[in-house]
């Protein structure tokens, strides 16, 4: 592990230790009862006691957070280039697309399991209604921000209007969109639990938390949001891992190379400072 | 040059924004692989001169003949490169220079091949898989170039291309593009402010006036090829940039 990936790696675990230390700290300092909260170490062995459970149970959320996750991102990235194309589908789409955002989307919820049933249907339109947002927003805004002069240049080299879309436009969107991704990626796991509470069956993350819950066991109730949690910032570094291997000009001065062999060159350029 | 058709005719282009003209009735030839620079002073029109010889804007009234076909508003006839260089971050190098084949007709690995080896006879073979944001302002420059020469159209229109850089580099540049013209046979506008710039690489420099712009002095930069720094005080180069300025000066005080 060279140096700087160590760094990449020890100093966010390091921040994730401090979190559980204050935690502990709180619980042993202000002589917190375990029916009130569990200490960290009580949360994590309540998630080990009950991992066969628990497991497929966080496989259940993961899913309803990636299909949800993938069609809302799918729905905004096509929404943003739509309103790109033209004025009057964005002035058309932009209000109903802000108008869905203050939708609380606690509320907008229940009638959303009466209308599509407990499945998982639910959760992943509630999971795409939130991703979908700064997606569309982030993608627009990136579409928008394309230098004129390369397009002009574009049009100049005898690019057709489809040609320069697919050529200039769309690969210039990829930075954006994956800054749309990472806030959508935060929020994900959240829009499931809300779709699991709402439809409160068992068989759900949330409704194991809500049973613990309603007989004290702090616990379980704990070890199951740290579950959750986890879910969220997994999810969160995918994106970033799938954003580093999407856009290599942001962290590497050469094109990767399949195969065997060194790279080309990889001396800095003479001249100026880039 | 009466004999044989004009790589390029501007005539009687003009064009207004919002009814304020920026571009007086121009008339202009360059011969087939001439060397013509555009001097003038800033907001003179030789960009809205250049956007319409690139066919990017249609002029108000008058022509632009390539080889003596009309290409009057028709994009894609012309090499193009502006001070930015414009590179897309997300291709290298190689997919830079070849930006003009993705952009009509997609890229083969002809394209490719010929790219690498126009990187290579240019002095950029080490860097086909670099990142543009890996390279210095000149390298950048470079490939810009390579990028507009790629396209294959013989007529290159050069907006100050080396406007962004640092003298020194700025004087690399202009021996480099001297010497890929010299290879290439390309025909070349250039546009700068610079007036030593455009004595030491033109045959033939227009000296465009105030807004709207006119071209109000034309002269032959009579020094031998390949050009030499020495030639900046010869006395031809010196009687030139004394008229050139006398007319910028002259104009600009009026």
């Amino acid at each position: 592990m060279s140096r700087s990936t160590a760094r990449a790696v020890l100093i966010p675990l390091a921040s994730v230790a401090i979190v559980f230390l204050v935690w502990a700290l709180i619980i042993r300092l202000f002589d917190v009862q375990p029916f009130v909260a569990p200490s960290p170490l009580e949360a994590l062995e309540a998630v080990r006691a009950d991992w066969s459970i628990l497991g497929p149970l966080a496989l259940k959320t993961l899913a309803e957070t990636v299909y949800g996750f993938v069609a809302g991102a799918v729905l905004g990235f096509v929404l943003a280039v739509l309103m790109s194309q033209s004025r009057t589908v964005r002035d058309l789409v932009y209000p109903v697309l802000v108008g869905s955002q203050a939708v609380p989307i606690i509320a907008i919820a229940a009638p959303l399991v009466i209308l599509l049933g407990f499945g998982i249907l639910p959760k992943i339109v509630i999971v795409a209604w939130i991703v979908f947002f700064p997606v569309a927003v982030s993608v627009l805004d990136g579409l928008a921000r394309v230098d004129g002069d390369l397009l002009a240049l574009a049009r100049a080299l005898g690019g057709s209007r489809w040609r320069v879309f697919r050529v200039i436009r769309l690969p210039a969107t990829v930075g954006p969109l994956f800054s749309g991704l990472k806030i959508g990626a935060t929020y994900a796991v959240t829009g499931a639990v809300i779709g699991e509470l709402v439809a409160s069956t068992g068989g759900s993350l949330a409704g194991y938390q809500r049973q613990a819950n309603s007989s004290l066991d702090t616990a379980a109730v704990w070890g199951s949001t740290l579950l959750m949690t986890a879910i969220g910032i997994g999810w969160f570094l995918l994106v970033i891992g799938l954003e580093r291997l999407a856009t290599p000009w942001r962290t590497r001065s050469t094109r990767r190379r399949l195969g065997f062999g060194a790279p080309r060159r990889t001396t800095t350029p003479p001249g100026d400072a880039p | 040059m009466a004999a044989t058709t004009p790589k390029l005719v501007v005539e009687g282009a003009s064009r207004a924004f919002d009814g304020a003209p920026a571009l007086a009735p121009t008339t202009l030839a360059v011969a087939a692989g001439e060397f013509v620079s555009l001097v003038g002073p800033s907001g003179c029109g030789k960009s809205t001169l250049f956007n319409v010889v690139s066919g990017l804007l249609e002029p108000d009234a008058g022509r632009v003949l390539l080889d003596g076909a009309d290409v009057t508003g028709r994009p894609g006839a012309v090499g193009y490169m502006l001070q930015k260089d414009l590179l897309a971050p997300w291709r290298t190098v190689l997919g830079n220079i070849v930006l003009g084949a993705a952009l009509t007709r997609g890229v083969t690995a002809a394209d490719r091949a010929e790219a690498a080896a126009l990187a290579e006879r240019h002095g950029l073979g080490g860097y086909l898989d670099h990142y543009p944001h890996a390279l210095s302002g000149g390298m950048r420059q470079r490939v810009a170039l390579l990028r507009t020469l790629a396209t294959g159209r013989d007529l290159l229109l050069l907006d100050e291309p080396f406007g962004a850089l640092d003298a020194q580099t700025r004087l690399g540049m202009q021996r480099w593009l001297l010497e890929v013209r010299d290879q290439t046979g390309s025909t070349v506008l250039f546009i700068t402010h610079d007036v030593d710039e455009a004595i030491f690489l033109s045959d033939r420099i227009l000296v465009m006036g105030p807004r709207p712009g006119a071209i109000v002095d034309e002269l032959a930069v009579d020094l031998p090829r390949p050009r030499t720094l020495a030639m900046a005080t010869d006395p031809t180069a010196v009687e030139a940039k004394r008229r050139i300025l006398a007319t910028l000066h002259g104009e600009a005080a009026a």
